[in-house]
């Protein structure tokens, strides 16, 4: 497993946490920082500064003066020495908190997407799940959902050979359409929306490598175990690396939709000679990827430099387009352009 | 600076919350603003006596949203004497409607799924509020069963009109963004009541009532461009329930109802691809796709170049070429080279 990186924590989140370790901390007696930290999924420092401020805090009381009896408390001596947390005094509050409606709503979208998957098939444990959510949350859980679709066969091969811990092979081809025969030692199953994709130990690149599970053909699982890559072998949190061969392309569209080019971190170069339009900075590996990213982006993309990768997309979208020219052939083509 | 009687030690963001949330659970009938900026930890430390404390009740009111963002029941009373008084409105905690549900109960094996389906949110602002789900989840004390191994399904709500969407759907306000459809090279403005937003063939769509049309229309949120704004003094009662599947049931029979026939270049991307998606066609290397909105899909074919070839319908054939021709005479040689670099030999 991947060390998960600390997500940013705001006071929302600690708030959070703080009334949700009081309950917790009324139904165990005494335990340690450690164990709660493992529980939670946070580090032991969290814990022990939640604690602290648990221990001094409380309601104003009558005298409202915030006195010792209107205080949470705990043995002190036990959680100094010992590292030990005994609530000893609770105030205002003895449960948990319900669920937000979005907070609902997000993991009940999860459900949804996970109910497509070969595991997760029994429809009506997941629907009783989401009924005990929407039961749970403070408001009706906004209105959020995912489709149902099925999942790609090659999903279940790849998941019983992970879990078998045995090799896979397939037919790959990859964005520059070269076809190759590959073993991999597969190591994940990931998604990202509606994209699978395998991570694993390729045997003829001898390295790790991310595949499309849509571009894989004739998929089969074998008896040949993976190889162990317990040691020194970390999966990056991207799908994708880039590296120092890749290409810098500069390509001119309107300011507002660099968002659809998310994917490919592209860098602001200020304004484009035309207005409205502004310029960008995309880094690729090939052009290959590139003409069928900006073809795909009729009248919003343009590339602009370097002029072999404004020809690769130009002649991409000609081939494309002579042969419905071809076909229409002596037919005087309406409203076409030149 | 006033001098105070107390030992000023810094009180943090949470400990304020976390003391006003344990003041407004432990009072019955509930507590002033007076009362709260005067009493409470973290703000009585800066309440002036008959002083001014506008910035502490703005503080105050900041305070209340965001703990209300958390699901937190936090309910104001109109005073029976003084009906409509902002001054004697009372502030209070249900501690019935905070609480779980006494007869709520997770299996381990409920919780992994949980978890899982928490941490399909790996980015944008989901993924926080599954994280405090998760936390809160764990206040049970329930010890998940093993989580299936060797497996990290995520989505992605990466679009930026993701969140503001979502806020205003909980407060039922009307919202405002450009919009560039499928098709066209110009964002429009559009003035929508979001009423569910939906993942249908791995993209985000927004399903609301558009103001302007006075008919609930479907948008792509990857095509809502610069921000999404809420329309002052614009609010809609909140939706019913079953806003999700009646957007998705729409894009359902919309996608059934559409084929488009296709013949793809054999051994090549798209064979591979799109022959996986859609159903084998009725002649040698053809396929057959469904679809939900023609635009969509001629983006996706034209991407494809020359290894795809529309046979029908029609309006899909012109979709094509006319995007194929607009790529390749957008992309003509420059008439003078912008820069001293030597053009690719052709």
């Amino acid at each position: 497993m991947t060390a998960a990186k600390p997500a940013a924590f705001g006071a929302s989140d600690k708030l959070t946490f703080l009334l949700s370790l009081v309950p917790f901390l009324m139904d165990h007696d005494r335990v340690s920082v450690t164990a709660v930290a493992d529980h939670f999924g946070v580090a032991p420092e969290r814990v022990r500064d939640a604690v602290n401020l648990i221990a001094m805090s409380g309601v104003p009381g009558e005298t409202r003066q915030y006195l010792h009896g209107d205080l949470f408390d705990i043995q002190w001596d036990e959680f100094e020495t010992n590292d030990n947390i005994v609530l000893t005094h609770l105030v205002a509050i003895d449960d948990s908190p319900r669920f937000s409606a979005r907070e609902a709503a997000a993991l009940i979208a999860g459900l949804q997407y996970l109910s497509a998957l070969p595991e997760n098939g029994d429809r009506d444990a997941i629907a009783t799940l989401m009924a005990k959510l929407t039961r749970s949350s403070t408001g009706a859980p906004s209105q959020l959902a995912v489709s149902h679709t099925d999942a790609d066969v090659a999903i279940s091969v790849i998941q019983a050979a992970v879990r078998a811990g045995t090799q896979v092979e397939f037919d790959y081809l990859n964005a520059r359409g070269t076809d190759e025969h590959r073993c991999v030692d597969p190591l994940r199953i990931q998604s990202v929306d509606s994209d699978w994709y395998l991570r694993g130990w390729c045997h003829l690149r001898e390295a790790m490598r991310t595949f499309r599970l849509d571009r894989m053909s004739n998929l089969r699982s074998t008896d040949v175990p993976a190889d162990s890559h317990d040691d020194g072998v970390v999966l990056p949190d991207t799908l994708f690396q880039g590296s120092a061969d890749d290409l810098t392309v500069t390509i001119e569209l309107p300011a507002a939709a660099l968002e659809l080019l998310a994917d490919y971190g592209p860098v602001p170069h200020g304004p484009a000679a035309a207005e409205g339009l502004s310029r960008a900075e995309v880094r690729v590996s090939h052009f290959h990827g590139l003409k069928r990213l900006v073809s795909g982006l009729a009248g919003v993309v343009t590339v602009v430099d370097p002029g072999a990768a404004r020809q690769t997309v130009a002649d991409w979208a000609a081939a494309g387009a002579a042969r419905y020219e071809a076909a229409a052939q002596g037919e005087p083509a309406a409203g076409a352009p030149n | 600076m006033s001098p105070t009687p107390e030992q000023p030690h810094p009180v943090t963001v949470e400990e304020r919350l976390f003391s006003l949330v344990l003041a407004l659970i432990a009072t019955q009938i509930g507590l002033t603003k007076a009362d709260i900026l005067s009493t409470v930890q973290g703000y009585r430390q800066r309440f002036r006596v008959g002083g001014d404390n506008a910035s502490l009740e703005r503080q105050f009111e900041r305070d209340k949203d965001d703990i209300r963002e958390l699901g937190i029941p936090l309910e104001t009373i109109e005073s029976p004497d003084d009906p409509g008084s902002n001054h004697h409105l009372r502030y209070r905690i249900p501690k019935g409607l905070y609480d779980l549900p006494a007869d709520i109960a997770f299996s381990p094996d409920e919780i992994m799924l949980l978890k899982l389906a928490a941490a399909v949110w790996r980015e944008g602002s989901l993924s926080a509020e599954s994280r405090r789900a998760l936390t809160k989840l764990n206040s049970l004390g329930i010890d998940s069963s093993d989580p299936v191994i060797g497996y990290a399904p995520s989505l992605r709500a990466r679009e930026a009109s993701f969140e503001p969407l979502g806020k205003a759907m909980d407060r039922g306000q009307v919202v405002a963004f450009l919009y560039l459809k499928p098709g066209e090279s110009a964002p429009r403005r559009r003035v929508i009541a979001p009423l569910a937003v939906v993942l249908h063939e791995g993209r985000w769509h927004l399903y609301g009532a558009d103001q302007d049309a006075g008919a609930t229309r479907t948008f792509l949120l990857a095509r809502i461009v610069g921000p999404v704004v809420t329309v002052p003094g614009r609010t809609i009662a909140p939706a019913e329930d079953g806003q999700g599947e009646r957007a998705l049931a729409e894009l359902d029979a919309l996608w059934q109802a559409q084929v488009a026939l296709i013949t793809v270049e054999p051994g090549s991307d798209a064979a591979v691809r799109l022959s996986k998606r859609g159903e084998p066609g009725p002649a040698e290397d053809s396929v057959e796709l469904h679809y939900t909105d023609v635009n969509i899909l001629a983006d996706e074919l034209a991407g494809y170049g020359p290894e795809v070839y529309v046979l029908s319908p029609s309006t899909l054939i012109d979709a094509v070429l006319d995007r194929l021709r607009r790529v390749r005479d957008s992309h003509a040689p420059l008439p003078e080279t912008p820069l001293p670099r030597p053009e690719a030999a052709r």
